[in-house]
């Protein structure tokens, strides 16, 4: 795997971080792949357009699937909702959360290749102002 | 009008309103446009796929954004926005620092797809509600046009762009559609005449040529330069080459021929009824080994001796734009007449300018030689020739050759340079040709090199056809190209058809016709 695809699973390790403790305060029951999916939606549908983000999350799950199986049975909604994401929930022997990092990673590794890194830093900035990505992201850069 | 009249423009000019004019952001365009883009107008940028719209309108907006006053580019079925901002971010231009939210892109596919146009509207008019826009773009409008005709009508579509228009420009956004149009469609079209300003980008192929070219159709509220501009696109974005070559606020006030610089050939001076006048254009027509482009260099070489002018030293600086040999090749050649120039080189007193042959525009040359003018203070320029000059454009210039030619000249002598271009003119020995290229009505004065065939020599002789305002010598010299450069000789007498190139024995007067005073001198031409 190159570098930019560990920093992009860096990147996605910490929201999933910051989604699981956000979602422990709220007592939330979705999660925390479904809540990160969600808000790049936001940003990134008002950024590509509805189509832009499905097509994008459509291609992160192609390959999130090759690296871990058991997230076949997650398909995407026409409204860009993952479906039958019970399978995140599992546990670690069965590639749970490995998926949820699988899939975030690639949804922002897929923008890091098409407009790079400072621009989807920016993009993921709108959704978390405050998540710990610059310092990471300066390290590979330096 | 009268003095009482142009007081009271005056007057008037005090109470009018101000409008403030924003940077382009692209080279030249502030001068097409009169001084920049009218503040709160609500433009078109408009051409075919390709033609560099969407380029313009980042270039624009990364030099106009701030936080406190973002642009917001609205995307609507065009090109993607991750491959435009894939593609865009390619340009020096673009600034990730401004990607932080002083730029800002909203997609509108969605809407333009399933509601009408009063979502639309809406929605772009809430977006600049709420961030204060201070540009908005919208790429492409044509298909929201498109949209609306199939679906509404004419009217309809004039009543939206009527309402952004006016929302726009209350929200004090300066705006800009952008729109794949073809020529016929400017007329009659309802987008074009709520406009304020109507900018046409055109791409059209001459042959194996691509060339690139920008119209200000319309712009309310100044002045443009009218015409069309020549501009390229490369990787810091679109260049435009304004056809008043970026001289617009020279006021000079240069007088013609106030003084005489020498060739650096004392004869040729001499012949010249002292040298040749400042700010003049000279034209040095003649055959293929002639001398010309040694005459250039005595030219530019005697400019780098003085020490009274503006330059290093004292120098009069020069600039030789070469199109048939390389700057080094000019090195060596000057170099082969007693003349090492590399110091010159190396404190700025003497530029090169070689400009690659092929697909040059007319306009992009004269602005780097208008350029190189500029930066060194340039008295002395020489054009060798105006025959490579012409090769090294695109077939699309050739035809603007003369005409853009003519408006340099007219420019840069304006600006006390004084001009030598030579001409490579076919001999033949039927005829005196000045010039292949009928440009002769550029200069002020002519200086012809011809061969003649004399006593079974191939003999080179030199006379001065015309000098505007000057009196001159109207003697055939001849000359020799000599390890020191151009070593004239005696007028040639004694013959008769000298011109013609196969001159004769002066054998008899004609009767009744007094003959010519031995030392005669051309008139000044007017």
């Amino acid at each position: 795997m190159d570098m930019s695809s560990a920093l992009m699973r860096d990147w996605a390790r910490r929201l999933l971080a910051v989604e699981a403790a956000s979602q422990s305060a709220t007592g939330a029951h979705v999660h925390e792949a479904v809540r990160v999916c969600e808000k790049l939606q936001i940003s990134l549908t008002r950024f590509a357009g509805s189509d832009g983000f499905t097509s994008l999350l459509r291609r992160a799950l192609a390959l999130a699937c090759s690296d871990v199986p058991s997230l076949q049975i997650v398909k995407l909604k026409p409204d860009g909702s993952l479906e039958g994401c019970e399978v995140l929930a599992v546990s670690v022997t069965n590639g749970g959360p490995e998926a949820a990092v699988a899939i975030t990673a690639h949804l922002l590794g897929l923008l890091e290749t098409f407009i790079g890194a400072p621009l989807t830093l920016k993009l993921v900035r709108e959704a978390w102002s405050d998540a710990p990505l610059d310092e990471q992201h300066s390290r590979n850069r330096g | 009008m009268s003095t009482e009249g142009k007081d009271q423009g005056k007057d008037q000019g005090k109470d009018r309103v101000p409008i403030r004019q924003l940077p382009t952001g692209v080279p030249g365009l502030d001068e097409i446009l009169g001084g920049g883009l009218p503040e709160y107008s609500f433009n078109i940028i408009a051409g075919a796929p390709g033609s560099g719209k969407t380029t313009l309108a980042h270039q624009i907006i990364f030099a106009n954004a701030t936080p406190e006053r973002p642009a917001l580019y609205f995307t609507v079925l065009g090109e993607p926005p991750i491959k435009m901002l894939r593609y865009q971010q390619q340009f020096t231009f673009f600034d990730d620092a401004k990607m932080d939210g002083a730029i800002r892109f909203i997609n509108l596919s969605q809407i333009v797809l399933d509601k009408d146009l009063g979502a639309v509207l809406d929605a772009i008019i809430k977006e600049v509600e709420a961030s204060k826009a201070g540009i908005v773009v919208v790429d492409t409008f044509r298909t929201v046009a498109r949209k609306a005709l199939n679906t509404v009508g004419e009217m309809e579509l004039q009543g939206f762009v009527q309402s952004l228009a006016i929302h726009l420009a209350s929200w004090q956004a300066t705006t800009f559609l952008i729109g794949e149009y073809v020529d016929g469609e400017v007329r009659d079209n309802p987008v074009f005449t709520v406009a304020d300003g109507l900018f046409w980008l055109q791409q059209n192929i001459a042959r194996n040529s691509i060339v690139r070219k920008m119209q200000v159709i319309k712009l309310r509220g100044q002045e443009s330069v009218p015409g069309l501009h020549t501009f390229r696109i490369t990787d810091a974005g679109l260049q435009t080459f304004p056809r008043t070559f970026g001289l617009t606020d020279n006021k000079s006030e240069h007088v013609k021929g106030r003084r005489r610089l020498s060739t650096g050939i004392p004869k040729l001076d001499a012949i010249m009824g002292g040298g040749i006048p400042e700010g003049d254009s000279l034209l040095v027509a003649g055959p293929s080994g002639a001398g010309k482009t040694v005459l250039g260099i005595q030219f530019i070489a005697e400019g780098l001796h003085q020490t009274g002018g503006p330059g290093p030293g004292g120098t009069e600086p020069g600039i030789v734009a070469m199109f048939e040999e390389l700057p080094n090749e000019f090195m060596q050649r000057a170099a082969s007449f007693g003349y090492d120039l590399k110091k010159n080189l190396k404190d700025g007193s003497l530029k090169l300018i070689y400009l690659r042959p092929l697909d040059l525009s007319v306009d992009e040359t004269v602005h780097e030689i208008v350029n190189a003018v500029k930066e060194i203070g340039c008295k002395r320029l020489v054009i060798d020739s105006l025959v490579g000059f012409e090769m090294a454009l695109a077939p699309d210039f050739r035809t603007d050759f003369r005409e853009s030619l003519y408006r340099m000249i007219g420019a840069l002598t304006r600006l006390g340079v004084t001009i030598v271009s030579t001409v490579e003119v076919e001999e033949n020995f039927t005829s005196m040709g000045l010039s292949n290229f009928t440009i002769s009505f550029l200069a002020d004065d002519i200086l012809r090199l011809r061969y003649a065939s004399i006593n079974g020599q191939l003999r080179k002789l030199m006379m001065v056809v015309k000098m505007r305002r000057s009196k001159h010598s109207i003697d055939m010299c001849a000359y020799e190209v000599t390890s020191k450069g151009l070593a004239i000789g005696e007028p040639m007498r004694g013959y008769r058809a000298l011109t013609s190139g196969i001159p004769g024995p002066w054998l008899v007067q004609s009767a009744g016709v007094p003959p010519l005073h031995p030392e005669a001198e051309g008139e000044p031409n007017e």
